[in-house]
């Protein structure tokens, strides 16, 4: 890895959030093609790493996914630079515009344009919700935690804060039991198969360490060159446009 | 008062939700109408903007929020830039912690099956949060008078025709590809801002 100043730092993330619109994986294309391809900073590989802690850390996407990159080039100082990098465009142009939405706001055509934009909107809250659904593994906790989610914060005052906590407690109890469940299952098969203890525990563990990391990893890994495609064709798509 | 209040929602928001931009609208939605600070009309209405201008979808919405938030405090103009800037910092805050953290320990998070088992639960409730985003945005947009808390006869007197064809004509469009790419959200946003201001505008259809 190459040493970067803080303020190459800063000009790139500061450009990408410029010129990358909707953020999330549009940046992600955006910034792969600029430090991985161009500049060289970081490999591919770290690339794909610092995608999977975007999206499993909370958050906003590009926002992580900058921070992580400025962290892994100049360490903590890096991390704030590319995070003021990023967020600074949006900042300055939604400040400013904000003043003139409040100055337009009872104008006749503004308020026909957004009727139409608000249907527009819709389209692509449905289409995130597309997206993101499908990412999601086909089993029951899934299904129900959707749909239970959805009614919660659709006809109750509920604090959705507490839905999102609630689903992480939930995820993590069933988890753990289906560990647990699944090595006693493993134990009991293999005792009955050659009654040795000692090696049934011995190579119940490695089994199952193996078998679990390697799952993780392979998901996580198809999970993001998805996302990364995806991102990828939304990118291509805007430079057509161009 | 009102800042501190900002900056803990959306500190909050920042720390908890998971897969960003649309994740976050459910959750910022319940916000600003608990205190009061803008109508979900206006919160929407900012949605397309904050599509269809540079930078991260969610930091558009958090800046715009402390805005309009700020704005209203006695502070005035110099009032919205400390609200944009309160909501912007507090949304980012908890990313950049954890990050900074997760990024030196990615191994041992990455393959841990407690943050593997938490992931587990979250992912299902964001999507089915966006799911009830959806409905809605589909509901101030068709039935505006419909309250999804309270549903009533009444909420269903105003049915807004004209808004439910173009969200059935520009559903498909916005999913066909031509040679391999799908129209640019941008594109069908400015497309629908056009045909808002001439049905709305120009003719003068009313709902």
């Amino acid at each position: 890895m190459k040493k970067v100043s803080l303020w190459q730092i800063f000009i790139t993330f500061f450009k990408t959030g410029l010129f990358t619109f909707g953020g999330g994986y549009a940046m992600i294309a955006i910034l792969e093609e600029e430090l991985v391809a161009k500049k060289n900073w970081i490999t591919s590989e770290d690339m794909l790493n610092m995608l999977v802690i975007a999206e499993s850390t909370p958050g906003v996407i590009a926002v992580n996914t900058a921070t992580s990159v400025g962290y892994r080039l100049r360490g903590f100082f890096g991390a704030i630079i590319a995070t003021i990098g990023v967020v600074l465009p949006s900042f300055i142009i939604i400040t400013g515009l904000s003043f003139v939405i409040e100055l337009i706001a009872d104008n006749k055509w503004y308020k026909a344009a957004f009727t139409g934009i608000q249907a527009c909107v819709t389209i692509l809250i449905i289409n995130a919700f597309i997206k993101m659904a499908g990412q999601l593994k086909r089993d029951w906790f899934n299904v129900i935690a959707v749909l239970a989610a959805f009614a919660v914060a659709t006809f109750t005052n509920f604090n959705v804060i507490f839905l999102i906590l609630i689903g992480g407690v939930l995820g993590l109890i069933i988890t753990l039991i289906y560990e647990a469940v699944r090595k006693k299952k493993q134990a009991v098969k293999e005792v009955v198969n050659d009654g040795d203890i000692d090696k049934t525990i011995e190579s119940d563990i490695s089994t199952n360490v193996s078998s679990d990391t390697l799952n993780g990893n392979l998901n996580a890994q198809s999970d993001i060159i998805d996302s990364a495609t995806d991102g990828i064709n939304e990118n291509e798509q805007s430079g057509g446009e161009k | 008062m009102e800042f501190l209040y900002l900056f803990w929602e959306f500190f909050v928001i920042g720390l908890v939700t998971i897969g960003g931009g649309y994740a976050m609208l459910s959750p910022v939605t319940q916000v600003v109408e608990k205190y009061g600070w803008m109508t979900e009309n206006e919160l929407y209405n900012f949605v397309g903007i904050a599509e269809s201008t540079p930078g991260p979808f969610a930091i558009n919405l958090a800046t715009f929020v402390g805005v309009r938030v700020g704005g209203t405090t006695a502070l005035g103009v110099f009032g919205s830039i400390l609200g944009a800037l309160v909501t912007t910092i507090a949304v980012v805050l908890p990313s950049l912690v954890i990050i900074i953290v997760v990024t030196k320990l990615f191994d041992k998070f990455n393959n841990s099956k407690y943050v593997q088992g938490v992931l587990y639960g979250i992912r299902p409730v964001v999507v089915g949060l966006i799911l009830a985003s959806v409905i809605r945005i589909m509901c101030t947009v068709i039935l505006p008078n419909l309250n999804l808390k309270a549903i009533t006869g009444e909420g269903f007197k105003q049915f807004n025709w004209i808004s439910l064809i173009i969200v059935a004509v520009f559903f498909p469009l916005s999913r066909i590809k031509i040679k391999g790419k799908k129209i640019h959200p941008i594109l069908l946003i400015v497309l629908s801002a056009v045909v808002g201001v001439v049905l709305f505008g120009a003719i003068g259809v009313t709902q």
